[in-house]
């Protein structure tokens, strides 16, 4: 089967741009014959808008076609993740109860060093001197007991006016249960301020927790202008180049979002960074028929864990950014400090550790020349042999394998009186324990087996790694997707619009909770359905998915269900004991249970071409011989090209050189192809 | 036996850090009540063949060095090693038997593979209620032991695998939460499993010897370590003192915390001879809480960075008289130990700070700031709110103190109000910073907190266990101290407040009286006159000082 290398000119064609910190990451499908085309450019954090057109029209030129045949663009930015990083945000005001100005402040007043002398640093999102009380209250019920006056919200406005705030959150306490006085707030000061953003708790993150709940609503209101102006700068620069189709913004649900619904709920940009690559493990859970999946994502300074759990990516409903909660639903990652650039040190002679400090981007790994003098994981990959030094980052870059070993032997084989090959590849087994540990506590607090998983590994270090970290796991396959370098991108071009809401209930499980429970879910339902008519998506593409956060009264962890007409509550609830006993390994049938959310999702669903299969390799190349060291010795292996590997399958210890990453196949593996261009490594040994 | 190589010996120390933090994982996710699953008030630690601590989930420094000495008492005295067989659990949460208070329920947990015992796994959790005067156990008003609660002295409740059902009966039978108990408790156990199969995967992939020899190097590691940290102490003898307000029990008379460092090369005693003699209300330590407290403050002076375990504890003794309120006698009262324990956090790390004035900090505030309201509702059923607040940091010889932040012995996150709103009988009216209660200081200390709520039931009454009220926490180098808490109280129909005493048991409240916690702010660091005025400017205009 062949399939053109070019896009016709009369194509339908999709685009997923990734921005990320280093490069942007571009795919695009020609929606008529599902081929897929990936290109790469340098990003430009000053101007990402400008990368991002410079990119189109690279990739536009390269592949042969017109900005104007483009049919939809999906873009995930990291803008807003950088923004709160880098603390470049406008000057926020916070509205809030009175008594309660400082909850922001306090937050959950736990360190995380606990024998630290110095307390660690706090983010303080908004200062005192910025947030003000309003005599006000609503219970927990949502009675309320105290109304705002008018002549008080008159004077906040004022008060608002004069402190310079250039956009505003409003959290009162209960504000989940009952939004009447954000509301209020909120008018009093938009008839003063008409076009002062402001963000609504009750309409960010409309569930209890009040410290939770107002850094999200903080999060959002500080991004608001700064998403809001990056989207109407890049509408309109992409008009300008012709560009006419839909844009639509990868969140951290994994879904995407119109224009309008992320410049107004910004905070679900926030942690939209793995959605891209878990979407793609999704999708190859699918074709490959691996219910299963491990998505490890290894690059220079962390190694990201996600998971498919039957088929489906895993959500969570809580994260942090840079120290601030953020409770939105978001694709579950498990990060640690393991990456290509992680720093080896031994204390006192003693032990050996790798990471969780990097060598960063500059200087970067001693092999890379550039003044770094300090060994990391990278360095003992290249004295090993594991990566060609000659061909780093598809030629891009040539290491010096000298220095790495400059640096093992005087920070490592030294201090511990060993060899330079064993603490090289010392440093390396405890890299990859670390990253072991990282996956198993990630499925342990799931009550899941790894060996009931498949690793997906991408990401430009993680092939080095993938298989030794499956064997210390029981981890029998390995997939190695194509265009590692830019699966982000590729998962992007599969994505479906979504929305999610949630109102927090908080009452107990029983027969009549259907009755409770229906107007709250027909509205809710009647809420998805209209976002999603707002975005344009025609009702027979509407999906609503709702599902019932459930727990034992008191217990602090609720666990998601779904629930829906068939098997109504009884169904939740016998779900919900079977979740516990799977995951804690105890429940308890004949305990009451409490309903503590509502969460519905409403998925729009784009159009989704066939995938073409992979292109056929046009000749099958002698492979190469190198020296690597493996299983404690130095031996030649053969190193193939990744595009001309043969159809029959391979047997381990060999290695893969794809054009932005190398894949080690150790001893006791054996690899296949498959359909769209996947590796797929099995471990054919017994018990590792 | 070979020397394992560093390689091998990292890889299983992760390994057994990560069996120690699956333990917590399942405890956090699992239990039910709101001082588990909010304040998050457990740990967790894995303990080699002998009992020696070699990893733990660090959360509450409080738990976790005691937890080391409980499991070394039990051993030597009443549970010697070789009666612990697969499938035991021994359980206990008696002070005398190396435990800190009864609410404080120990478990442990021996791991065997191929027939031979290879570690301990150890979890403890703070439970809501075990009985006694008062809602949460915390009666201020009692002067021994049986006053507090439901005993468990140290027993097997799991022996060959099979579970002793009639202690957990015993237990919830004599609780004012069982269904919240029951529950915890059950977490509690469901951790042990989970830890014993954690370090049987490690047993069985590098071996039951390798794993022996990696806990060993790993100890050995960290005594290395603690002793070139007390080797960098000018060697010398170092005195401080502190005090607690009182016992709840004799009014104005105050408790002496007296600590004296021996710095000797790289040892060092502490000693606590010239402490009060024991209280008649709870606050007396056991001799295990005073270890727990002395070790703590001397990480937090020199060695925070020292991975704790059975290692770093080889370099120091400790001497603490009999009969005194830092190593009491049975059956004196314990509940509110940690009263007499910061203070011994305190004392002691004000002694380091004269070795190592650029080093160490101000007094932190100093107390753990425990209180429960037990609601009496309409149907006659009752509720308990209990909750633990924190103040400000001292300031440091290079910054200032945290404001409102858990610091030394305890580590504590806030329950929400909404989460406690929806549950209890409770309305909020104020949870703030307290605007100069900071010590003034070159670095001036940390701000307290304040909360305030009201009862909502009919009826209800309310205890607290806290402290320096009187002796505010203690500034250096010229810093000023800190502004004490107070409790103040205010009923229903009055705009009148009322000051109480540090320890309350069992005011009777209703409907609609309200309480307010003031905490105590940090200690300030070095004279305020040297104070740079930028950050003067800048606490007058966010109003941490007026």
């Amino acid at each position: 089967m062949s399939i053109p290398s070019q896009i016709g000119t009369a194509a339908a064609v999709r685009v997923a741009v990734d921005i990320g910190g280093t490069f942007t990451d571009i795919q695009v499908l020609d929606e008529d014959s599902g081929a897929c085309f990936a290109h790469k450019v340098a990003s430009r954090p000053d101007d990402p808008a400008a990368a991002l057109i410079d990119g189109l029209q690279q990739a536009a030129e390269r592949f042969g076609f017109d900005l104007s045949q483009v049919s939809m663009l999906i873009h995930g930015t990291t803008i807003a993740t950088n923004a709160v990083l880098e603390r470049k945000l406008p000057m926020g005001a916070l509205v809030t109860t009175s008594g309660f100005e400082d909850v922001l402040e306090i937050g959950r007043h736990m360190r995380r060093d606990v024998y630290a002398n110095r307390a660690e640093s706090r983010s303080l999102l908004i200062p005192r001197s910025r947030r003000f009380g309003v005599v006000e209250r609503i219970r927990a019920d949502g009675c309320v007991e105290c109304e705002p006056t008018p002549d008080e919200l008159k004077v906040l406005a004022n008060h608002i006016a004069e402190c310079g705030a250039e956009t505003l959150a409003i959290c009162c306490l209960n504000a989940h249960v009952n939004s009447d006085h954000e509301r209020a707030i909120a008018a009093a000061i938009a008839t003063e301020m008409p076009t002062l953003p402001i963000s609504m708790s009750s309409d960010i993150s409309p569930e209890f927790r009040e410290f939770e709940r107002t850094s999200t609503t903080v999060l959002n209101a500080l991004l608001m202008p700064v998403v809001g102006d990056y989207l109407a700068c890049l509408e309109n620069q992409l008009r300008g180049h012709g560009l006419m189709a839909p844009v639509y913004l990868v969140q951290s649900n994994g879904g995407v979002a119109t224009p309008a619904v992320a410049a107004s709920q910004p905070a679900r940009l926030l942690l939209s960074g793995p959605s891209g690559g878990a979407r793609a493990a999704e999708i190859l859970a699918e074709v490959l028929g691996d219910k299963n999946l491990v998505a490890v994502d290894m690059g220079g300074t962390s190694y990201d864990v996600s998971l498919v759990q039957d088929g489906r990516i895993r959500l969570i409903n809580l994260s942090e950014v840079d120290g601030c909660p953020v409770r939105l639903p978001m694709v579950e990652m498990r990060t640690i400090g393991a990456g290509g650039g992680s720093l080896a040190t031994t204390d006192d002679g003693q032990s050996l550790r790798v990471g969780p400090h990097s060598a960063g981007a500059d200087p970067g790994p001693a092999c890379y020349g550039r003044g770094g003098d300090r060994p990391t994981v990278t360095d003992a990959n290249c004295h090993l042999g594991r990566i060609d030094a000659s061909h780093f980052l598809g030629g891009t870059m040539t290491l010096h394998p000298t220095v790495a070993a400059r640096a093992l032997k005087k920070d490592v084989a030294e201090p511990l009186g060993m060899d330079l090959d064993t603490a090289a590849d010392g440093v390396l087994r405890v890299a990859v324990s670390h990253m072991a540990s990282a996956i198993r506590l990630s499925l342990f607090e799931k009550g899941l087996d790894p060996a009931d998983f498949a690793l997906v590994s991408f990401g430009g270090a993680s092939g080095l790694h993938a298989c030794d970290t499956a064997t210390d796991l029981n981890i029998r396959t390995v997939i190695f997707p194509r265009d590692p370098g830019t699966l982000s991108a590729w998962g992007m071009l599969w994505s479906d619009i979504t929305h999610n809401i949630s109102r927090s209930v908080l009452m107990p499980a029983c027969e009549d909770s259907e009755h409770h429970l229906a107007p709250i879910i027909a509205a809710m339902t009647d809420q998805g359905h209209e976002s999603l008519a707002a975005d344009g998506i025609g009702a027979s593409d509407h999906r609503i998915e709702c599902e019932l956060d459930l727990r034992y009264p008191g217990q602090a962890y609720e666990i998601a269900v779904p629930y829906g007409q068939e098997g109504g509550i009884g169904a939740a609830l016998s779900a919900f004991h079977d979740a516990h006993q799977a995951q804690f390994s105890h429940c308890d049938e004949t305990s009451p249970v409490d309903i503590v959310n509502v969460r519905m999702t409403a998925h729009g669903l784009l159009r989704k071409p066939a995938a073409a299969p992979a292109i056929a390799p046009t000749k099958v190349a002698q492979p190469n011989v190198r020296q690597v060291y493996l299983d404690g010795t130095w031996r030649d292996l053969l190193v193939y090209e990744r595009q001309h590997l043969p159809d029959d399958d391979l047997i381990g210890p060999l290695i893969i050189e794809d054009p932005h990453s190398t894949l080690l196949i150790p001893t006791g593996w054996s690899l296949r192809l498959a359909l769209a261009g996947e590796i797929i490594a099995r471990y054919e040994g017994t018990e590792p | 036996m070979s020397e394992l190589d560093p390689v091998r010996v990292e890889i299983i120390r992760n390994a057994l850090v990560s069996a120690a933090e699956e333990m917590s994982v399942t405890i956090w996710r699992t239990s039910r009540s709101s001082v588990v699953r909010e304040i998050l008030d457990y740990s967790t630690c894995v303990f080699d063949a002998g009992g020696h601590s070699v990893a733990q989930a660090a959360r509450m420094p409080v738990h976790l060095n005691s937890m080391a000495a409980c499991l070394e008492d039990l051993l030597a005295g009443p549970m010697p090693i070789e009666t612990w067989n697969d499938g035991d659990i021994i359980v206990t949460n008696d002070p005398y038997s190396g435990g800190q208070h009864l609410p404080d329920i120990l478990t442990f947990k021996p791991v065997f593979f191929e027939g031979r015992r290879i570690a301990i796994a150890g979890v403890l959790v703070h439970h809501l209620d075990v009985g006694g005067g008062a809602a949460g156990s915390y009666d201020a008003s009692a002067t021994e032991i049986y006053q507090e609660g439901f005993q468990i002295p140290p027993l097997k409740i799991d022996e060959g695998g099979r579970r002793n059902q009639a202690v957990i009966e015993l237990l919830l039978a004599n609780s004012r939460e069982p269904a919240n108990v029951g529950g915890d408790f059950a977490s509690q156990l469901a951790a042990l499993d989970i830890g014993v199969a954690g370090l049987q995967r490690i047993a069985q992939r590098y071996g039951a010897d390798a794993l022996a020899e990696a806990t060993k190097t790993i100890q050995n590691f960290s005594e290395t370590a603690m002793r070139q940290l007390i080797g960098a102490v000018p060697d010398g003898v170092y005195a401080f003192e502190d005090f607690v307000d009182d016992d709840g029990i004799d009014l104005d008379q105050p408790l002496k915390i007296r600590a004296v460092l021996h710095v000797t090369s790289d040892q060092l005693m502490v000693d606590l001879t010239g402490s009060s003699g024991q209280a008649r209300g709870p606050v007396n330590c056991t001799l295990n809480m005073t270890r727990s407290a002395v070790i703590c403050a001397i990480l937090m002076s020199i060695g925070s960075e020292v991975p704790a375990n059975a290692g770093c504890y080889r370099p120091i003794s400790i001497s603490a008289p009999e009969g005194t309120v830092v190593n009491a006698r049975h059956p004196a009262p314990v509940a509110n130990r940690m009263a007499v324990g910061h203070r011994i956090v305190n004392a002691v790390m004000g002694a380091f700070a004269q070795a190592l004035p650029d080093q160490v900090p101000a007094a932190y505030y100093g107390v753990s700031y425990a209180y429960a309201l037990n609601a009496e509702n309409d149907d006659g059923s009752r509720q308990v709110y209990f909750d633990l607040e924190c103040g400000g940091w001292g300031g440091h010889p290079d910054s200032d103190g945290a404001d409102g932040f858990s610091c030394g012995f305890h580590n504590i996150a806030n329950s929400p109000m909404e989460m406690i709103e929806s549950v209890y009988p409770v309305t909020f009216l104020r949870y703030s910073l307290i605007p100069d209660s900071g010590g003034a200081g070159k670095h001036r200390g940390g701000l307290g907190l304040a909360r305030e709520f009201r009862l909502d039931a009919p009826a209800g009454s309310f205890a607290a266990n806290l402290d320096r009220f009187t002796i505010a926490p203690y500034g250096l180098g010229g810093g000023a101290a800190g502004r004490p808490g107070r409790l103040m109280f205010r009923p229903a129909d009055s705009t009148e407040e009322q000051a109480l005493s540090s320890k309350v048991s069992g005011l009777r409240l209703e409907s609609g009286d309200v309480v307010r916690l003031e905490t105590a702010g940090g200690g300030g660091h070095g004279p305020a006159s040297e104070r740079d005025l930028n950050a003067s400017k800048h606490d007058l205009e966010e109003g941490y000082i007026s």
